[in-house]
């Protein structure tokens, strides 16, 4: 079965994917820092036997496991395929997972909360992750009582995440953009609209890959349609602008611009060894050039796909051994090559 | 402009929160940026990453305050969560915690959210209990007496209500149960 990031980015939109989680605990047990051993194993494998109804739900075919007794780099490569996040590969207490076969619907049992519902689609489609998500905690609300407050709504381990639970975000690639001087204005403008917008891979000039995520600020007082308009808005506007002066660029620096996109394709085409810097950059070039049309790929292809398959713990699990940093860069131009799209 | 953390790299990134009418605008260099947890600044970012100091910090919870403080006693009897190990870990320690220590963080909370009142969804077993109250009311009052429930709350009960009715292989009940959800989505469109 195809996995959700390998569908082809669309040349329409700078929003390479969105995604929406939701956060809740179950009002029987204390929150995930204050539960006993014995508790945390106890609720995990109840959430994990309640959810078992899921694959009548919906038409993927979802996996169960214990996140305990994963390794450190089987969940370090979930993580760089956004299914975990950071939270939770330090966690030493029982945990679950249950994972749709095209990893874009993940519910984590025990990391910072009890339950995080998380749900990817490749482009601009948060009203739908947000339904998807949304199906999945009312089939979990019908076995567990949640911990709920009339004022406070959904009740979470961080006050920033209490009310509706809900974090939406959209991943937008703005190579062009965030090398503008008005883009900290632009920053704190999101900020006054209760939006913030972070480096993905990196903070300031170090986000190299030029990948950006945008999110809601806040969770309490504003309904879920709310909150994905707002975002889906602040992506779509994002997109046209960084649209715009593409344009411009396409237009006063032609040759630049298909020199640029040119010579990173022959480099992740030869190179013989690729720093994690040196790929993400390349393949943010890549990416523009094939989004601007001047790459033409003979199949369509997601370059997001390369983005995830070229970070270190992917490299790392698909090693037969141990690997040194200088290894690890071999790996990395030996994907890329590998898996590079043809163009005409 | 220079970093107001370090004061000597230049600020790249500018942070601007608006709650209440009241702005806050903090700039930072993008090291500063990442080490430090400027309370919903990160929050955001990583979602759930632990923020130790974000309602001290950025919040305006002085250290003084918090150590010596007028609610160094407020314990959760539920969790045992302290109110200074609350603060410290910016974290909740169970459902309780809200009720404890919520009240002494108004004014933080409507800083953080801008809004002190949850206005999205509701649990299904919050639902379930306000349909079970409307049916108590009336069966004692002999009265029509409507559910305080949304028309998308009443349509997510109906549903649950026709699995439930599938899993007992009651079809005709299912059946009835559909006509009233397009009963109800067919009001007033
Ligand atoms: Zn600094
Ligand atoms: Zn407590």
């Amino acid at each position: 079965m195809m996995k959700w990031y390998e569908v082809p980015e669309s040349a329409e939109t700078n929003v390479i994917y969105s995604k929406v989680r939701l956060v809740r605990n179950w009002s029987e047990y204390p929150f995930p820092g204050k539960m006993t051993k014995e508790q945390s194993l106890e609720m995990t494998a109840r959430i994990l036997s309640s959810m078992q109804g899921l694959n009548e739900l919906d038409q993927n075919n979802y996996s169960f496991s214990y996140l305990h007794q994963m390794t450190d780099l089987e969940k370090a490569v979930l993580m760089e395929r956004k299914v975990l996040n950071q939270g939770i590969l330090k966690k030493k207490d029982a945990g679950g997972l249950v994972l749709s076969e095209d990893e874009s619907t993940g519910v984590t049992i025990n990391g910072d909360d009890h339950i995080r519902i998380q749900v990817l689609e490749k482009g601009l489609s948060l009203a739908d992750c947000f339904q998807r998500a949304n199906q999945i905690d009312d089939h979990i609300g019908e076995h567990v009582d949640y911990a709920y407050d009339e004022k406070y709504g959904y009740l979470t381990a961080f006050p920033t995440n209490m009310g509706t639970g809900l974090r939406a975000s959209v991943i937008v690639h703005l190579p062009m953009l965030s090398r503008r001087k008005n883009f900290n204005s632009l920053v704190a403008d999101m900020g006054r609209f209760g939006m913030t917008i972070r480096g993905v891979y990196g903070e300031g000039s170090e986000n190299y890959g030029s990948l950006y995520r945008v999110s809601n600020q806040k969770t309490l007082g504003q309904t879920e349609k709310d909150i994905i308009d707002l975002v889906s808005k602040a992506a779509t506007e994002l997109s046209l602008q960084e649209r715009r002066l593409r344009r411009e660029a396409l237009k006063h620096h032609a040759v630049a611009c298909a020199d640029e996109a040119y010579k990173s394709y022959g480099v992740l085409k030869y190179a013989r060894r690729l720093s994690k810097k040196e790929a993400m950059e390349y393949l943010s070039q890549l990416m523009s050039g094939i989004s601007s049309g001047i790459l033409d790929v003979t199949d369509p292809c997601s370059i997001h796909e390369l983005i995830l398959g070229a970070q270190t713990a992917n490299l790392l699990s698909h090693a037969d051994r141990p690997l040194n940093k200088e290894e690890v860069d071999e790996a990395r131009a030996d994907y890329l090559r590998a898996h590079l799209p043809e163009i005409r | 402009m220079l970093c107001e953390q370090c004061k000597k790299r230049e600020a790249t990134v500018k942070y601007v929160e608006v709650a209440n009418g009241v702005k806050t605008e903090h700039n930072l260099c993008g090291v500063c940026a990442s080490q430090l947890d400027i309370g919903p600044f990160s929050a955001v970012f990583e979602g759930e990453i632990s923020l130790a100091s974000l309602l001290s910090g950025l919040l305006g919870i002085q250290d003084t305050e918090k150590k010596d403080g007028r609610f160094a006693e407020v314990l959760c009897p539920t969790c045992g969560m302290t109110y200074e190990s609350f603060i410290d870990t910016s974290r909740f320690g169970c459902a309780d915690c809200y009720s404890v220590f919520g009240p002494l963080l108004g004014e933080n909370i409507r800083h953080l959210h801008g809004s002190e009142r949850h206005m999205g969804k509701r649990p299904g077993h919050v639902i379930r209990e306000e349909a079970a109250k409307a049916q108590t009311r009336e069966q004692e009052t002999d009265d029509e007496y409507l559910p305080n429930l949304t028309k998308e709350e009443q349509i997510r009960l109906l549903q649950a209500r026709i699995k439930d009715a599938v899993r007992r292989e009651d079809y005709e009940e299912a059946a009835v149960l559909r006509d009233e959800i397009r009963g109800l989505k067919e009001e007033n469109v």
